[in-house]
Formats: structure tokens, C-alpha cells, sequence
């Protein structure tokens, strides 16, 4: 049973994120879906930022080369810092895996490794899950039918490179745009297997 | 307050103005996510006030110096273009919009999660496109809305209305005539889940027990106006859920 | 969405390579404008108003007429003002203050096209000569930046000043929301704004392709296929054959443009 809440609106259940108690209700912080589940709730938001979270996977864009280490731009209102043996230009796109977000959210990456070439392109870091699909599913079925290498990132930024491009990038943004709805995987599908 | 003197009966056997109950808010329509550029957005009218406002952020805060490493910094512009009031306005801020973009940004402080996001800021823009009296509740009421379709985290969505008195008699949600040449004017911003004051001002005259008489009347319409403020936002992503498939 | 300007840098290669194959990134060829939407009378109080839709882009154009006195070397005509503001609600990038020099540009090149072509009939604006004529003021306020504000905002105030009236003047007192006679139209000029992408120059470009572009130039035409007003801007450079080549395009879409919406 899924409902939209708005910040305020009390819910029933326990629940983890993106709430808060008062007077030992539990209320919704966000605009999002709010799943009852069995016991446990999920609630989701429809909209917001990326806020880097330990262990997430992200594409980022070198910004600046400092003493220590590089700057990169992550889609967050919080820049990241990367210290790496491997040597990069301003302006290069890299895939890192956040390793800490400080209490003042200083963030700091790890993993990280160049990604040659290719283009970029960003959604909202809420509807990452579903370009994503379960178990790769969306994702790989557009990396099949379009033969492009696609990396997504939990920042809602997604490199791009080879193959049909611009097939792949409609597909994207009509996922963005139809995210929170049913049967998406077959309309996705069906806009794949059309010929122009 | 408008106070001014007129020969018009502004208020005929139980009747305000424009035909209104002394309790009955103005037509109100409220549309959120209307923008492309900006975070949260929401698009309102409210008699025949029309305001349009913009959320953005969490983004980083510039100039560095006014950053704040323990909570965002919270901005609020409103500002009324030049064609939304009779005679034209001049471009550009005036002491009367300092003075309503302070008390209502001041409104919102303890409802966003400030201090969940240190060292950004969190802007608000309202413009007035067209103005008819309440226009600062109009805006607030509009920047609530702008700002959960921003998903930006709040404990709750901030409402604003206005009671006044009109020929003696204490009525809901003034009208420009009402407002030109009424006694008084209570504008006010309540969050509905605590039912706490966020804002309040008032100019003109009321007695203790009319005090008492208004302030109930605005409380009430706040109420009234926070459904559909809720509504605004749900539709929003239940008319795709329609189009597409049920969620 | 906001974007530093790093993250522009990384993405120009991408829109270039889509501009040059001819296949913009909503579809467009490099001739076509993107579908508009004009909505008149959106702001009622006011004399004269529109908002256009130029597929994201949104700018509201209001028109108020007040009283005043004419210029000296004009005496019995009337004035027009025009003025710009680019509000933050249009774009991350807009700040608060007082009005740049984009938001300038924009505001002289549409008062020029509306000037030049002789759309309003100064003349008629003349109450008493020498002393009293009115003047007209086009406020443009951009709500949404996608892309070629110029044209958008020189369409919108051609919409706006053909539906608006003057207000009743009695007695030495201007009455603004009394209905008076209606604004004398009589041209109304289309503009037509092209950025060029490398060798590649296209119509109605939306932001992201703005944000590539070396040069950009804007083109006012008449109903009677004369050019009224231009401006280039930008550092890069045009040839002249380039030129000529988009005063032909303006004209003739000045033709559809009229053809379907004025």
C-alpha cells in the first residue's frame, strides 16, 4: 500500500529514513512515497539532492588539482576530495566510491578510476534505483539494445560512451520522467526496439 | 491599512464585496514542479493575486565567508514585478518587501532542517505577478509548496492567512478594496501539525475580544489553505502515476 | 538543475557533436523554432500583458501606460520604455541587484525591434502637445531560462502591446484600471535569434547550446520583409555570407511566425 506524503503528515509504522519524532509520533521530512510494507516502512523521496552517503559509487568530474589531491564535483551541494596515486587533468571523469562524509559533510573518495572519453549526463539522484533497475535489469536491457557502455552512479550523474548515444539518452530521461510509475520496463522496452 | 474614507457599503446585508461569507477564503488554486531551471516551484492564486515561487537548494553557499559550518544558510525574496500592482511598480526592492522577505524568511527558519546541510544555503524566490491584497500569505503559502517540491527536508508545511476588519465587522482573507479601506489586518503563518504562530503582524485597530475573533478566523483559514497545499503536491505526481500506470 | 561551470566545460563536446549532425538534442533541425504558446491577458489588472511558453523557456511580458511629459525634440508624440528583469527564479545563475548587463541587452534590442519598425503609432499617444503624451512601459520578467530570451521577450511584448488599452485620463488623473482606448498598433515585428556552434549556426537555440556558442545575432524583421533592428553579440565572428544567409531565414520566418500566431 503506497501513498504520497508530504513533510508533516504523520505516518504509521516503523520507519527509518527521512522522518522525524515529535511527541513520540513519526512524521514524513519529504514529499515522497511512503510504502506501509509489513511492519517496516520505506519512505522515498520524489525529489531532492544527492547527498553522498559511505560506500556509494559515484561519477565524478575532476574540478580542481590541489597539493594533497584533487577536488571533484559529485552533483552534491558537497564538493569531494580524492587522494589517488593516478594522475588526472581538470575536467576528467573518474568513478569513485565515497569512503566518508565528515560531520561538517567534507566528503572524501576511494576507488577511483578513470573513465575514458564518453559523455555525461545527470537525473534526479532519487530515480537512480529505477534507471538501474532490480538486479541491473533496466540498465543492462538499454546497454543491450543500444550497445553503449553506461555507468550510473548513485549521484544521478551517468557516463556514456559509444553505440547509439542519443537512443540511450531518451531512454533515460523517459525513465526519469515515468520513474515512480508501474509497467515502465515494458514502455522502456518497447521505445528501445523502435526503429527510426 | 488602507483606512481611507469611501462612500461604498463594503459590507450589504451579511454579503461582503465580492459576494463572499464573512468567513469565505478567496478562490484559491495552487500548482507545484511548474519551473524547469529552479529546485522546487509552485505557481498560486489566490483571488486574483497570481505568485510564482522558486526553491533552490541545498547549494553551496557563495560568498564562502557567509557560509555557515553548522547549519544552510535560509534566504527569502519576495518581490513584486513592476505590472502586478495598479500603478506601476519600480523595479527593484523597497522597504516594504525588506520588511516581508525578513518576517517570512524568519517564518521558515524553524521548519527546514537547517542544520541538517552546514555550510549551503537554501534560497526562496516569490515573485508577485499580480497583486490584490495578501500578497506576503499568498507567497508564503506558495513558497511552502515550492520548497517540498525542492525536496528540501521540512517538519512541516508552513501556511499563511489573513483576517481583518471591514465595517466593523471581522471578516476572513481581505480583498483590495477591503484592504484599501478596512480597519485593520492580521496576516498570519501557523505550521498546522503544531499549530504554532510563525508569523504574525497586524496593523489598524482592533479591540482585545475582535483581537481574539481574527486571530481564530486566520487560524481556521490557515487550515483550509494547508489542504491545498497538500493536494497541490500530491497531484502533481499522481496525475503521471495516472497517465502512465497506477501506483 | 544547476551546473558549475566545470560540469558545462565536460558536457560542450557532447552538444557540439549533436549540433553538427544536424540532430539537436530535443530533436530540432537547426532551422526550427521549438513549438510556442502565447497566453494573453495573463496578468488582467494589467493593461497589456502575455506570457510565452518557448518550449521551457517562460518569460511574462506586462504593459502600463502612465502620463507624462514628452521629449523636447519630440513634442507631440509619445514614449516608450522597455525594461528587463531576469529573476532567480528563471535560472541558478540569476542573482538579486539591479539589472546586468544581459538583462540590459535584452531590454534595448526588443525596445529597438518595437521602435524601429514603427509597431506603436507614437503619434496617437499625444494628448496635448508639448505638454501632456503617453508613455508606454514593456516590463519583461523572465520566469524560466532555456534559451533565447530575446526572442521570446521581443514575441511576448509584441503580444502584449497588441492586446493592451490605455487608461481612461480625466480631469488631469489617470484612472489605471479603467479601460480607455485601446494601444495603436501598427506593425508588429517578429525576431528571430541564431547562435553560432563552431561553423554551425542554428535558430532558437536553448540553453545548453547558449552555453557552447561563439557568437550569437538577433534579426527583427517587418510584415513587409524589412529588416528593423540587429545586434550581434558575443566575441566570435561571422563571414558575410553568413549573415546575408540568416537575414533570409529571419524574413521568412518572420512570414510562419506571423502566418501562425499573430
Amino acid at each position: 500500500m503506497k501513498q504520497i506524503v508530504v513533510p508533516g503528515d504523520k505516518l504509521e509504522g516503523k520507519v527509518d529514513s527521512y522522518v522525524f519524532t515529535d511527541a513520540g509520533n513519526t512524521y514524513s521530512m519529504v514529499l515522497g512515497v511512503f510504502d506501509k510494507g509489513d511492519g517496516v516502512g520505506k519512505l522515498d523521496p520524489l525529489t531532492g539532492k544527492y547527498f553522498p552517503q559511505v560506500d556509494d559509487f559515484v561519477v565524478g568530474v575532476i574540478s580542481e588539482i590541489k597539493k594533497g589531491g584533487y577536488v571533484v564535483d559529485i552533483n552534491s551541494p558537497y564538493d569531494a576530495f580524492l587522494m589517488s596515486r593516478r594522475i588526472y587533468d581538470e575536467k576528467d571523469i573518474i568513478l569513485a566510491r565515497v569512503n566518508n562524509v565528515s560531520e561538517v559533510r567534507s566528503v572524501s573518495l576511494t576507488y577511483d578510476k578513470k573513465l575514458f572519453d564518453g559523455e555525461i549526463m545527470e537525473v534526479s539522484p532519487v530515480k537512480v534505483p529505477r534507471v538501474i533497475g532490480k538486479k541491473n535489469s533496466m540498465v543492462d536491457m538499454i546497454k543491450e539494445k543500444t550497445k553503449a557502455e553506461i555507468v550510473v552512479g548513485q549521484n544521478g550523474r551517468i557516463w556514456l560512451k559509444g553505440g547509439d548515444i542519443s537512443k540511450a539518452r531518451e531512454a533515460i530521461d523517459k525513465i526519469e520522467k515515468e520513474a515512480h510509475t508501474d509497467g515502465l520496463t515494458e514502455r522502456i522496452n518497447e521505445f528501445l526496439n523502435k526503429v527510426i | 491599512m488602507g483606512g481611507a474614507k469611501t462612500d461604498i457599503k463594503l459590507i450589504s446585508k451579511g454579503k461582503r464585496i465580492d459576494g463572499r461569507g464573512f468567513e469565505e477564503l478567496r478562490p484559491i488554486k495552487i500548482e507545484a514542479g511548474v519551473l524547469k531551471r529552479a529546485d522546487g516551484s509552485c505557481y498560486l492564486e489566490w483571488g486574483k493575486n497570481k505568485v510564482l515561487a522558486a526553491a533552490y537548494g541545498p547549494r553551496e553557499c557563495f560568498p564562502k565567508h557567509t557560509q555557515n559550518s553548522y547549519r544552510a544558510k535560509l534566504t527569502y525574496r519576495y518581490n513584486m514585478a513592476p505590472f502586478s500592482t495598479d500603478d506601476r511598480k519600480r523595479p527593484g526592492p523597497d522597504r516594504r518587501s525588506t520588511e516581508i522577505s525578513k518576517v517570512s524568511r524568519e517564518a521558515l527558519e524553524k521548519v527546514v532542517f537547517l542544520e541538517y546541510f552546514p555550510r549551503t544555503a537554501i534560497e526562496v524566490y516569490v515573485e508577485v505577478l499580480q497583486a490584490d491584497a495578501g500578497t506576503r500569505c499568498a507567497a508564503l503559502t506558495a513558497a511552502s509548496v515550492a520548497l517540498a517540491d525542492a525536496g528540501i527536508p521540512m517538519r512541516d508545511l508552513i501556511v499563511a492567512c489573513a483576517a481583518g476588519k471591514v465595517d466593523d465587522e471581522i471578516v476572513l482573507d481581505l480583498c483590495q478594496e477591503e484592504d484599501n479601506y478596512g480597519s485593520a489586518d492580521l496576516p498570519i503563518a501557523i505550521s498546522p501539525r503544531t499549530g504554532q504562530i510563525h508569523l504574525m503582524q497586524m496593523d489598524g485597530t482592533l479591540t482585545r475580544k475582535e483581537f481574539s475573533t481574527a486571530f481564530e478566523m486566520a487560524q481556521k483559514g490557515c487550515l483550509k489553505v494547508n489542504e491545498l497545499q497538500k493536494k497541490a503536491l500530491k497531484d502533481k505526481y499522481e496525475k503521471i502515476g495516472e497517465e502512465y500506470g497506477t501506483e | 538543475m544547476e551546473q558549475s561551470d566545470i560540469i558545462w566545460e565536460v558536457k560542450k563536446d557532447a552538444i557540439r557533436r549533436m549540433v553538427k549532425s544536424g540532430k539537436r538534442s530535443d530533436g530540432r533541425t537547426g532551422d526550427e523554432y521549438r513549438k510556442i504558446e502565447f497566453i494573453e491577458g495573463y496578468i488582467p489588472k494589467s493593461p497589456g500583458s502575455c506570457l510565452i511558453k518557448m518550449g521551457n523557456t517562460q518569460v511574462l511580458v506586462g504593459v502600463k501606460a502612465d502620463v507624462g511629459e514628452p521629449y523636447d525634440d519630440s513634442p507631440g508624440r509619445g514614449n516608450l520604455s522597455t525594461s528587463c528583469e531576469l529573476s532567480p527564479l528563471a535560472s541558478p545563475d540569476f542573482s538579486v541587484g539591479p539589472p546586468g548587463e544581459m538583462s540590459i541587452e535584452i531590454a534595448r534590442v526588443v525596445d529597438r525591434g518595437i521602435r524601429e519598425s514603427k509597431m506603436i503609432d507614437m503619434d496617437k499617444l499625444c494628448i496635448t502637445e508639448g505638454k501632456e503624451v503617453w508613455t508606454l512601459m514593456v516590463d519583461i520578467h523572465v520566469l524560466d531560462h532555456d534559451g533565447n530570451l530575446t526572442d521570446a521577450a521581443s514575441m511576448a511584448a509584441v503580444k502584449a502591446l497588441s492586446n493592451a488599452y490605455l487608461p481612461k485620463y480625466e480631469d488631469g488623473k489617470v484612472l489605471y484600471t479603467k479601460q480607455g482606448e485601446n494601444v495603436p498598433v501598427k506593425e508588429q515585428p517578429v525576431s528571430c535569434s541564431f547562435v553560432k556552434i563552431d561553423e554551425t549556426n542554428i535558430l532558437d537555440p536553448v540553453l545548453e547550446e547558449e552555453k557552447v556558442m561563439d557568437a550569437q545575432i538577433t534579426i527583427v524583421t517587418t510584415s513587409k520583409g524589412e529588416i528593423c533592428a540587429i545586434q550581434k553579440s558575443g566575441s566570435g565572428t561571422y563571414s558575410r555570407e553568413e549573415i546575408e544567409g540568416m537575414v533570409d531565414k529571419a524574413i521568412e520566418r518572420g512570414k510562419e511566425i506571423r502566418k501562425n500566431y499573430w
